[in-house]
């Protein structure tokens, strides 16, 4: 028997080694908020980075906020303009689509959940009297594209400039270990082949012992009453 | 690209793949001899590990299907090996999903039973130039014949699909190249090293 299952066995091992270098289905992306900005790239597991492709961001009711593509390497970079979910989804209109939830917790504070209304205009009119022309003034000005940059010297020594540096810093640190989980997660991916190809045989096996003690039952009856005549 | 996720596909879509499915595992079954079994386990994890060669074509990545080779070899026993090798792709790697494995099972085994009989009747024995046409013609025509029922699944679920039912069939084409020489390459070594392996009736005992 095994002489008979050799070709198919060459055959398996075979593409296995093959499968090493090649590409692989799954598609995934990464992001992570760096500031107001979310950075991220995309990438096949076990290799290759989708080039081109569209990058789609939508809030938690499905409304797209943004949209853009990666570039050649799948990199893609994103300005958030709420502190809410980012739910970032990549998708190459093939059927390979990846999708990651970038939390409202990771943005800055200096953005509010709200379109209209951003923190640091909020915290002007707690700080100086309502009726004062110089708060309108900021307060239009950080509703301009970036907020950190349109706080005004006034407000520079504040918490929210402060928070938005450690928030930085803390995303910067931590970028490594997240790329480090996800790189082991590539890793179990042969370990996942192996035991695919383990389930299989044994399944087989299962069959196989069934089939087998099944014929047996079949066999000894007809035995039985094979001798009894005799 | 065989694998369609979940929730890409609308119900009627789902139901009549996971029936048809159904239906080609229990006939499969029921036409498996016991002896043939190992054969089949191993022809599914070929196919398991073959669904993980994947390379790039234009946008898109696409991997080798091997269905119109496990067809040739399998019969309708293909339906059970591919069912098993797709279940496990989803489990382990989640390629496709659970709710349209039934589906993608029938995209892959149907065109499979197709090319064995396409084979059996382009097959002569002792004939080899013949055999090679009819195995790389099984081959591609699987790959083709998939790549066609997986669009039609895509375009049948919504008019949104329509663009990537299109870039499927186009994508598939250097697939088709390929595993038509595997094929070819695969049944001739068959055919003179375990001419068993392909037990048709009546042309084992004459192949030389």
């Amino acid at each position: 028997m095994s002489d008979r299952l050799l070709v198919p066995v060459l055959l398996a091992l075979s593409l296995s080694v093959v499968a090493a270098p090649a590409w692989s289905h799954k598609l995934k992306v990464f992001v992570t908020a760096e500031g107001t900005r979310l950075v991220g790239y995309a990438y096949f597991i076990p290799g290759g980075r989708p080039r081109q492709v569209a990058v789609t961001v939508t809030d938690a009711d499905g409304k797209v906020l943004a949209a853009t593509a990666t570039d050649d390497e799948g990199h893609f970079q994103i300005e958030a303009k709420r502190r809410i979910d980012h739910h970032i989804t990549v998708g190459g209109g093939d059927g390979h689509v990846a999708t990651y939830t970038v939390r409202a917790e990771e943005l800055p504070d200096s953005l509010s959940p709200s379109p209209s209304i951003s923190l640091s205009q909020s915290e002007g009119r707690e700080r100086l009297p309502p009726s004062s022309s110089a708060p309108l003034l900021q307060a239009g000005q950080a509703s301009g594209p970036s907020p950190i940059a349109a706080v005004s010297p006034a407000l520079s020594a504040s918490n929210t400039d402060w928070r938005v540096f450690i928030d930085q810093s803390i995303a910067r640190q931590i970028r490594p270990l997240r790329e480090q989980i996800n790189a082991y997660q590539e890793k179990i991916w042969w370990h996942d082949v192996l035991g695919g190809i383990g389930y299989i045989l044994g399944l087989g096996g299962l069959a196989f012992g069934l089939a087998e003690r099944r014929r047996q039952r079949d066999a000894s009856p007809s035995t039985v009453a094979g001798r009894n005549p005799s | 690209m065989a694998h369609i996720p979940d929730g890409v596909l609308s119900a009627p879509v789902l139901v009549a793949g996971a029936a048809l499915s159904l239906v080609g595992c229990a006939y499969g079954l029921q036409q498996l001899a016991a002896e043939r079994i190992p054969q089949v386990a191993l022809l599914s994890a070929v196919l398991f590990v073959a669904a993980l060669v994947h390379f790039p074509v234009g946008p898109s990545s696409v991997h080798l299907m091997l269905n119109g080779l496990a067809g040739v070899l399998l019969g309708w026993a293909a339906f059970p090996a591919i069912l098993v090798a797709l279940l496990l792709q989803a489990v382990l790697f989640g390629f496709g999903g659970l709710v349209v494995l039934g589906v993608n099972a029938m995209n892959m085994a149907l065109p499979a039973v197709l090319c064995r009989a396409l084979f059996v009747a382009l097959f002569r024995s002792g004939n080899r130039r013949r055999t090679i046409i009819a195995a790389g013609l099984a081959g591609g025509i699987g790959v083709m014949l998939t790549a066609l029922l997986v669009a039609l699944a895509l375009a049948l679920s919504g008019q949104e699909f329509v663009a990537a039912a299109k870039l499927i069939i186009f994508t598939h084409i250097p697939v088709a190249v390929i595993e038509s020489i595997f094929s070819a390459a695969v049944i001739d070594l068959l055919l003179r090293v375990k001419p068993e392996f392909l037990n048709f009736t009546g042309m084992k005992e004459e192949y030389p």
